[in-house]
């Protein structure tokens, strides 16, 4: 076996003094996708600015198998590391075409960029269609498909997503998770938050729950769908009925 | 007749304010910077035209791109070792910093250049021509003339270029420009020295067409604001189109109210604009 893509063990970070993340062990292998699920406030988010350094943790923190910890945010992007953040965070006043754009920025190889966008185009037609739209204007779902095409347009080698089905119709979701599940055929390494818990497991290899910061339970996602605490707390299946 | 003479006054006039806004504008929407020194930066800009055109018999026009890389020089480090500590934090650090900037440099500026009156004076500086009864001054023409030429650059940079494109991405949304590998430090430094590039070509400008003093700073920081309010700080294009009403209602103020009123008239104009559409006004700034 290879050396996993993310590697993260006894880390813990949290905003001032006030601790957030206790002890956190996660990893993510080459191919895999991995969801990590939990309830409002658990800390999903927080994990995920840790893994960016947009804010600071102690403990291990490597991505194929290089030391996080002394990285700015930019240099971990640049390593292939890249996130679409909760609330999707486009540039609103830029067009469709100019936030796909921004995606690339860091790339110097224009024949690269052009692919992308094809790729980008050809995941998502609606983007072509409203490529000289302002990203501010577009549908809920549209602006979602807009801030994975730009983390697509950085050449990933791990996407992480932030609360993709947040707010979207159950359809919006099912494209874009069938997206996600195309592009990992393509290479590309995913680790999903979510709180919808269905539709994460639905395509992920496996999976982490989070609870007041802690990782309570991880597995396949085929056995975590089984765990009757998951199955209660989670998926809303009483259990016994 | 004498309006058609007023608006033509006004309108070369507006031009070059609204260069003089359009760094301030620039900085304000970018780096959320409020910069009370940008009329100091203006002036400095005129004194290097200055010496340029006195010192080394350079055309004040030929001297302007000299003048211009000199204070992106200035702007750049400023930014770069001053500034950067206070970007993008609380509105009253930012005030209470650029202030003092202006201060400082004003107060060296006059241990420097002492408080005379300088002009520019090239040799085609009385020069004009008559076009169906309306005097156009031709040093006034050819100011309005690069104001919009600058602008239009401006504008072509902001939105047709990879770094315009990270400029405007870090004032849309620092976190997302940052998760996307731009690095705001130095952006923001050269944000800063373009800002106060085109301050020094707006202060090159108002040399050739006024008088430069080591206090014009404050007066024209004041413009600047009003101009980038109305205008607002996204499009370069309507800054200048602010610097145009700014001109035309100074120049039909003054022949009407007196020269003294110029001051109040823009600001008198900026309240009556926050009235008429307070949401717009708001918004952009
Ligand atoms: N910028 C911040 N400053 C201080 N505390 C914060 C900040 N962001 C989050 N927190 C706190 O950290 C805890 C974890 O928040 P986090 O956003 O990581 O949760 P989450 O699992 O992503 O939740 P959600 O599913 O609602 O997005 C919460 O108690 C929250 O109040
Ligand atoms: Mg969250």
């Amino acid at each position: 076996m290879s050396a996993p893509l993310l590697e993260i063990a006894g880390l813990s970070a949290g905003y001032g003094a006030v601790p957030v993340l206790r002890d956190i062990a996660l990893k993510v292998d080459v191919g895999e996708i991995v969801t990590l699920v939990g309830s409002n406030g658990a800390g999903k988010t927080t994990l995920l600015r840790a893994i960016s350094r947009t804010l600071g943790a102690r403990g291990r923190l490597a991505f194929d198998g290089r030391d996080l910890a002394p990285l700015s945010p930019e240099a971990v992007f640049a390593l292939g590391l890249v996130q679409v953040p909760e609330g999707r965070q486009l540039f609103g006043r830029m067009t469709v075409e100019e936030n796909l754009l921004m995606g690339a920025y860091r790339r110097k190889d224009a024949a690269g960029v052009a692919q992308s966008f094809e790729r980008v185009y050809r995941l998502f037609p609606v983007l072509f269609e409203r490529r000289r739209q302002k990203a501010g204007s577009l549908s809920g779902g549209e602006q979602q498909m807009c801030a994975v095409g730009r983390a697509l347009m950085a050449a990933p080698r791990l996407l992480v997503v932030d609360e993709m089905s947040l707010g979207l119709a159950p359809v919006v979701v099912d494209q874009l998770l069938g997206v996600l599940s195309d592009i990992r055929g393509e290479g590309v390494t995913v680790l999903l938050v979510e709180q919808d818990v269905f539709a994460a497991f639905s395509i992920a290899d496996r999976g982490y729950v989070m609870e007041t910061g802690r990782i309570v339970r991880e597995g396949k996602v085929s056995e975590l769908a089984q765990d009757p605490e998951v199955r209660r707390a989670y998926l809303g299946v009483a259990e016994g009925g | 007749m004498l309006f058609a003479q007023i608006l033509v006054n006004g309108v070369l006039l507006g031009g070059l304010y609204g260069l003089m806004a359009l760094g301030m504008a620039l900085v304000w929407g970018v780096l959320n910077i409020v910069n009370l020194a940008h009329g100091a930066l203006i002036m400095l800009g005129g004194y290097a035209v200055y010496f340029l055109f006195t010192g080394a018999g350079i055309d004040p026009f030929a001297a302007l791109p000299i003048a211009m890389a000199g204070m992106f020089c200035v702007g750049y480090l400023l930014q770069r070792f001053l500034l950067n500590l206070i970007v993008r934090s609380a509105l009253l650090n930012t005030l209470l910093i650029t202030f003092g900037l202006d201060v400082v440099l004003t107060y060296l500026a006059q241990l420097a250049f002492s408080a005379d009156f300088r002009t520019i004076n090239p040799s085609y500086a009385g020069a004009n021509f008559t076009l169906g009864g309306i005097t156009v001054p031709l040093a006034r023409l050819a100011a309005f003339a690069v104001a919009l030429l600058l602008a239009g650059l401006v504008w072509l940079l902001l939105n047709r270029t990879r770094l315009g494109r990270a400029i405007r991405a870090t004032a849309q949304n620092l976190v997302a420009a940052r998760l996307y590998g731009v690095d705001p430090r130095q952006l923001y430094a050269i944000t800063f020295g373009i800002g106060a590039a085109l301050a020094g070509a707006a202060g090159g400008l108002y040399g050739v067409v006024a008088q430069i003093t080591p206090y014009i700073g404050t007066s024209l920081t004041a413009k600047s604001f009003v101009i980038a309010i109305i205008g607002g700080l996204d499009n370069p294009l309507s800054v200048v189109l602010g610097g145009l009403v700014i001109g035309i209602a100074e120049s039909a103020g003054s022949l009407y109210l007196g020269p003294t009123f110029t001051d109040v008239i823009s600001f008198g104009l900026l309240v009556l604009i926050l009235v008429a559409r307070p949401a717009r006004s708001l918004r952009t700034a």
